[in-house]
């Protein structure tokens, strides 16, 4: 083995693949973009309603309170109000996740989006005690039907409620309160129709403390209870709460960078291994290197591949967790072990790719031997939730030692709240070594013979006796 | 046979199957350094085979090998150039970068590898492709660039398999003077070819394969000797016709007519000279000449054995085929 080869053949497979604008903006731009658009994309939704719905709201109001208290809370005003007021807290934590630099730009873009707000105009009005509510659901069936636009678009009719009598007051006590129903026009916005019930069931409940004697305000002050960030005492002191993010995104995400991370690598190496055989450049090199230099050498080179992919987005992930004052859920320990499972996990994939890319013609006939390889990308997938669950059960201890996907489970089982003994995790380290070597000698034997093998691609029968061959 | 530190591939018996096909057998060789050695015979024969081995990139299944005195090309692979049959390119590479990235490979030095880049691209008059993409390239000039990767290392052994498919004239004749600078230069050559009027052109030294098996190695002059035909062509004023005439006279043993002319074989013990001062004392004629052995002819007599029949016709019929398709991808 020439080491200086073996570089010259890796820095070639580097430079081709990663210094090429299609890796540039397909690896690094786009999830850049995507990172810093997304909040933009959220702000702009927010100001790109559709259309807001007008009409009529006929209620039939049994207990004969409750409506004035609506036609108060469901006035235009009373709602335009309400939705601003919503609205600002939403752009409040738009502008948050908006980095320093889109921020006055998102912030022109909110005042735009505020001066646009369109929220639904209702006219509710009384429906008479003896109408029936037949003949109320006849009129907006008879509207629906006609599909007819109205010239006076208020007269359009959007929703009926019928309020029982007793909603508000206890009858009998045996049966608590009475309730309400509402029909409503198919079709409308998700936000008019909550509008509507939000109205009803406030109004009522309004009408409720009336009733009973009690102040509303001092009500939603009892209910809400303030509480000072939650701590979890470990043997080394305290620490914040492991909160969705900790148990769940953490763990799932490192799995997911570790495997997109292979893949892409892996992913490479087989085209690149393909069309230096198909386009016979391969016996050249052969001239020149060894079968076993060149298959480290394009290993090496397509690991650096995934190693910028992963420094680029652990980077972005753990200056977002330190932006949301949460870098403390990343200890660098779990850093130096996802380094370490990333190139793990990745010479067990780049030998399978490379055997695979040197024993077909084209990248169709490696579809079917793919197959496998696939599986066994899926397989933490399918295990996330198990091991997410119960990171120390037998269940997750035994697959975090199963090579080739005892990586991606391990790394999800150090990565969570509830890490493994680190004799564990160095045992994995030793099996997966071995692993590696095996892969790497399968890979190599398998490399050595099918790169000169042109025609019919092999099946597994075939590769086996290639194995024995080399 | 000279000691073999002085040989630049040696091979004794060597055999190499693929499953239950036997691509080469029995193989010996001795190629002395400094010699410029052709592999003749037709597709399939097995050249392309003994030449992988030559440079371990297939391993013989039996048998021992030396190259440049090593017990494989594997520890000389820095002083051996090869053009391989399948000759392969980086397409969306430039042409300066590849050829550097071979020749890193080969050992060279990064300093100064630019002029010598620059330097072959000129000795193959393609001064002005270094920074053109391979891919951009026509099929000649791929294979001009090809050539170079294969020398520019400064080899003491050149391998060359096939190297004059697909080229056009002009190229050919470029390709045949680089290859015999290199020889003077002291390399040695060793190139195979199913168009064996190429290795009559360069080689002293023929090597022919057929169905696995080394049937000829022996020194072009050799090998004009010892098949020399014992004929003449003779075209008779009177043309075909004459035929009969032509087999009366003394010391003609049987004639036949060959493109155009009378192939005259002359009967044992008679002198060529001898025959063609007999057949111009007797038939004015407008040529007469001794017909010297193609390689052609000396593989088809050795294959068949020497007897004239269908089967000669058939293998010569192939082995014209496979020249024509090379010309015809010229043409292409």
């Amino acid at each position: 083995m020439n080491i200086s080869k073996i570089m010259r053949v890796a820095a070639r497979e580097f430079a081709s693949t990663a210094i090429t604008k299609g890796f540039i903006i397909g690896a690094l731009v786009v999830p850049a973009v995507m990172a810093a658009v997304i909040p933009v994309v959220m702000v702009l939704a927010m100001g790109a309603q559709p259309p807001a719905d007008t009409g009529t709201v006929y209620v039939l109001d049994h207990s004969q309170e409750v409506l004035p208290i609506m036609q108060d809370r469901l006035s235009p005003e009373a709602v335009k109000d309400r939705w601003i007021e919503r609205f600002d807290d939403a752009s409040k934590m738009a502008q948050k996740i908006i980095p320093q630099a889109g921020a006055a730009a998102a912030e022109k873009s909110l005042e735009q989006a505020a001066s646009n707000i369109k929220s639904p105009i209702f006219r509710v009005i009384p429906a008479g005690d003896d109408t029936n509510i037949e003949e109320l659901k006849e009129e907006l069936r008879q509207q629906v039907a006609s599909d007819a636009t109205l010239e006076d678009e208020q007269r359009t009719l959007l929703a009926i409620v019928e309020i029982d009598a007793d909603s508000t007051k206890i009858v009998n006590e045996d049966e608590g309160y009475g309730a309400y129903q509402a029909f409503f026009r198919p079709k409308l916005n998700e936000e008019t129709v909550g509008e509507i019930k939000d109205g009803v069931r406030w109004s009522i409940r309004q009408k409720r403390y009336d009733n009973a004697g009690l102040d509303r305000s001092q009500i939603a002050d009892i209910h809400n209870v303030s509480a000072r960030e939650s701590k979890e005492i470990t043997e080394e002191g305290e620490r914040k709460e492991a909160s969705g993010i900790a148990s769940f995104a953490i763990p799932f995400a490192s799995m997911l960078l570790l495997l997109i991370a292979s893949m892409t690598g892996g992913q490479y190496l087989l085209t690149t291994t393909i069309e230096e055989k198909s386009n016979r450049v391969v016996e050249v090199l052969l001239s020149a290197v060894s079968p076993m230099e060149l298959m480290t050498g394009k290993i090496v080179g397509q690991m650096g591949v995934g190693l910028s992919l992963l420094t680029v987005y652990n980077s972005v992930g753990i200056m977002a967790l330190i932006y949301f004052n949460r870098g403390d859920l990343v200890s660098p320990m779990t850093l130096v072990y996802f380094f370490i499972f990333f190139i793990m996990a990745y010479f067990m994939f780049a030998s399978l790719m490379a055997a695979i890319g040197a024993a077909v013609n084209d990248l169709r006939e490696a579809q079917s031997l793919m197959t496998p390889v696939m599986i066994m990308m899926i397989m933490p997938y399918i295990f996330f939730m198990p091991v997410i669950r119960a990171p120390n059960s037998m269940f997750s201890t035994v697959m975090s030692m199963i090579p080739p996907i005892s990586p991606f489970i391990m790394i999800m089982r150090v990565a969570s709240t509830d890490p493994p003994p680190t004799w564990q995790v160095l045992l994995a380290i030793l099996i997966n070594a071995l692993g590696v070597i095996f892969f790497l000698w399968f890979a190599a034997k398998v490399f050595r013979v099918g790169l000169l093998m042109f025609g019919k691609p092999p099946n597994l029968r075939t590769l086996i006796k290639w194995i024995r061959m080399a | 046979m000279s000691d073999s530190s002085s040989l630049a591939v040696a091979m004794t018996g060597v055999r190499k199957t693929f499953g239950q096909k036997v691509a080469v057998e029995g193989i010996y060789l001795a190629i002395p350094q400094g010699s410029i050695y052709g592999f003749i015979g037709p597709n399939g024969a097995g050249k392309t085979t003994t030449i992988r081995m030559i440079m371990s990139i297939l391993f013989p299944d039996h048998g021992e090998l030396s190259v440049l005195g090593k017990k494989s090309a594997i520890e000389s692979k820095d002083q051996i150039g090869y053009l391989p049959e399948e000759r392969g390119i980086y397409k969306k590479m430039k042409v300066g970068a590849f050829l550097k990235h071979i020749g890193r490979l080969k050992g060279l030095d990064s300093r100064g590898l630019d002029s010598v880049v620059k330097g072959w691209l000129e000795r193959v008059e393609l001064e002005d492709v270094y920074k053109k993409k391979c891919e951009e390239l026509s099929k000649g000039m791929q294979q001009k660039v090809q050539f170079v990767a294969s020398v520019l290392h400064n080899p003491d052994l050149i391998i060359l398999d096939e190297p004059f498919s697909g080229l056009d004239p002009v190229n050919m004749r470029l390709l045949r003077k680089l290859i015999d600078e290199e020889h003077s230069a002291g390399k040695t050559v060793i190139f195979s070819t199913h168009v064996m009027y190429q290795a009559e052109q360069l080689c002293d030294h023929i090597v022919m394969i057929h169905e696995g098996k080394k049937v000829l190695d022996d020194t072009l002059e050799d090998i004009r000797t010892r098949f020399d035909p014992r004929a003449l062509h003779v075209d008779p004023i009177g043309g075909m016709g004459m035929t009969d005439q032509i087999a009366q006279v003394s010391g003609v043993a049987h004639v036949s007519s060959v493109e155009g002319a009378l192939e005259v074989v002359l009967d044992e013990g008679i002198e060529p000279q001898t025959a063609m001062m007999t057949l111009l004392a007797a038939y004015p004629m407008n040529r007469i000449e001794i017909k010297k052995p193609t390689l052609e002819d000396v593989f088809i007599e050795i294959v068949t054995g020497g007897e004239r029949g269908s089967d000669a016709e058939q293998l010569r019929a192939d082995l014209l085929a496979g020249a024509q398709k090379d010309s015809e991808e010229v043409a292409s």
